[in-house]
């Protein structure tokens, strides 16, 4: 797979945030002015996410047809990565994690928008029913019961499905689809993927926090995640074959979503 | 309305803030800029000014409470996308005024019970009765409770504040500027938005002006607990800036704070006239508040 670069966006001056102190850290990382900097340096002069200079590919109608129906999958993910957050910023228990919500909230939207725009590029009039009428039902299931553990107040089990999980997935199908994607739907995954990254940063380190100081956590996520997991893995067959992703490929990447999962040591 | 919604896009939203009026600013004001002398080295000004802070804390942390939980009731996808920008607006407006707290000498670790102790008990139940809604899903109700009632207040609030801190305290009047650019923004689309959702749903008006009544109850309460405290007037020392600020038609520098009240609950109430008016409300006369 070809790394495209994605940039951090954030100040390269001397300024580590790493060397402050846990609360300190907490308090630069999460908040409106991190954000604010760090999608500055990936965002500014891209309207719709989409650099102005690129030039737009001739796609055939099978390729069309392929990347609509992707695009219709991804604004379902977001979505439900969109409603998730907002329900979290209510959940959210410290200041810092309502801010840092707030901002994913404004990237999920962002993120929701640049796909809707992206298919209107393509001649899609009515992006909503068409998405409907796309929607892979796995996806569709995993928002589901993504909104339920949100309802349900759960915060550590919701950042978990959203965070990690939902993270991960997307973040593993966006940089596949970005290496081989049209020059300008790579574009648009390039700002998403860099949003994606921080989310996920977040996920892991609030519940590595949180996991520290509940003996019970693991068992439970690790529960949730087997009720996860099918939804996750029929999102991804479906997902990796409408970007063209040949069967041995679509395994090898199922089995690095689970790899990163794994590795986190969150379950 | 998809014309009218494209202008509260995200895109849209980036030029105008992060491209546009906050670009280069730290915590919404000049990243130099502190705050003046005479307040932070008189405990009287400083506490008021705390107490000021505070009752912005508390609001803005109900918009963002409120707009964020209207996000999943929203009916459509832009109006969706507009509540993300505002949720972040929000967050933002909590972020810049618990960081002039801190500025203001208030330590990290008593933050929450600072707000506590200087939060205006009728703020929060102006506050709750909003959420209330919100918690229920009640997209209409919330929209008209949070951009026509509640941002109409904090217009209106914060263009007296910045009157009154342009000359004396130039970072805190920059800070609010930033504010009141996203407020307008706010207030605009609840006008433009809910117009249209009230048409289809007339049987709710009944409903929703009852809210506003007892919303504007608890936003005149809380006015009249304010300046019975006196404790926004602005009191110059001698070695100050002397704010000179008129807003509609009343001098800041000398105004009493009987005569601050009135002018600014008669703008508010105004406001609320007129926006309720265009999205085919009716303003509601609530009862006249008593001093606590």
């Amino acid at each position: 797979m070809t790394d495209i670069d994605i940039g951090t966006g954030t100040d390269t001056d001397d300024f580590d945030p790493h060397a402050l102190a846990e609360q300190d850290f907490l308090d630069e990382v999460h908040s409106f002015q991190f954000w604010f900097d760090s999608i500055e340096g990936y965002l500014t002069d891209r309207p719709y996410g989409r650099l102005e200079t690129t030039v737009e590919e001739a796609l055939d109608e099978d390729r069309r047809e392929r990347l609509i129906t992707t695009l219709c999958n991804y604004s379902v993910g977001e979505t439900a990565a969109l409603e998730g957050a907002a329900g979290l910023v209510q959940l959210a228990p410290d200041r810092n994690s309502k801010i840092f919500m707030a901002t994913q909230v404004a990237d999920e939207a962002r993120h929701l928008e640049v796909f809707l725009h992206r298919l209107r590029e393509l001649g899609v009039a009515e992006p909503e029913s068409e998405i409907e009428r796309r929607a892979q039902p796995a996806l569709v299931d995993f928002k589901g019961a993504l909104l339920e553990l949100v309802a349900d107040g759960d915060w550590q089990a919701a950042v978990f499905a959203q965070n990690v999980i939902l993270e991960t997935m997307e973040y593993t199908v966006f940089r596949l689809h970005a290496a081989g994607a049209d020059a300008v739907t790579r574009d648009v995954l390039a700002g998403v993927i860099a949003d994606e990254r921080r989310h996920a940063g977040f996920g892991e380190n609030d519940l590595g926090r949180s996991l520290a100081a509940d003996p019970t956590g693991r068992s439970r996520l690790r529960e949730i995640r087997s009720q996860l997991d099918p939804m996750v893995l029929g999102v991804f067959e479906g997902a990796l074959r409408d970007v063209g992703a040949p069967t041995a490929e679509r395994a090898r990447l199922a089995g690095e979503y689970l790899d990163t999962v794994e590795r986190l040591g969150l379950t | 309305m998809a014309e009218f919604l494209a202008q509260y896009s995200i895109q849209r939203w980036m030029e105008m803030c992060p491209q546009g009026y906050l670009e280069d600013t730290v915590y919404g004001h000049e990243p130099d800029a502190t705050e003046p002398e005479f307040l932070l080295a008189d405990d009287d000004e400083r506490e008021a000014a705390i107490r000021t802070t505070v009752s912005l804390v508390v609001g803005e942390r109900c918009a963002l409470a409120a707009s964020s939980g209207l996000i999943n009731a929203a009916p459509d996808y832009p109006s969706k996308r507009f509540l993300a920008t505002q949720t972040l607006d929000e967050a933002r407006h909590v972020e810049v005024f618990t960081q002039r707290l801190f500025d203001l000498g208030v330590k990290k670790d008593d933050l929450e019970s600072t707000i506590d102790r200087y939060a205006n008990p009728n703020l929060v139940k102006f506050a709750e009765v909003l959420l209330e809604k919100v918690e229920h899903g009640d997209f209409v109700a919330g929209v008209v409770g949070q951009n026509i009632v509640l941002e109409g207040m904090a217009f209106t609030v914060f263009e007296l504040l910045e009157a009154g801190n342009r000359e004396p305290n130039p970072k805190f009047s920059q800070t609010l500027r930033g504010t009141i650019a996203d407020e307008r923004r706010h207030v605009g689309f609840g006008e433009n938005r809910i117009g249209s959702l009230i048409a289809q749903h007339p049987e709710k008006k009944a409903e929703i002006e009852r809210m506003q009544q007892e919303m504007s109850y608890y936003m005149l309460a809380t006015f009249s607990d304010s300046f019975s405290n006196a404790d926004t007037k602005p009191r110059p020392q001698s070695d100050a800036p002397v704010a000179n600020a008129d807003f509609h038609g009343t001098n800041l520098a000398t105004a009493t704070p009987e005569e601050m009240e009135a002018v600014l609950a008669n703008t508010v109430i105004g406001e609320f006239k007129t926006r309720l008016a265009r999205v085919g409300l009716e303003y509601q006369t609530p009862t006249v508040p008593v001093p606590a």
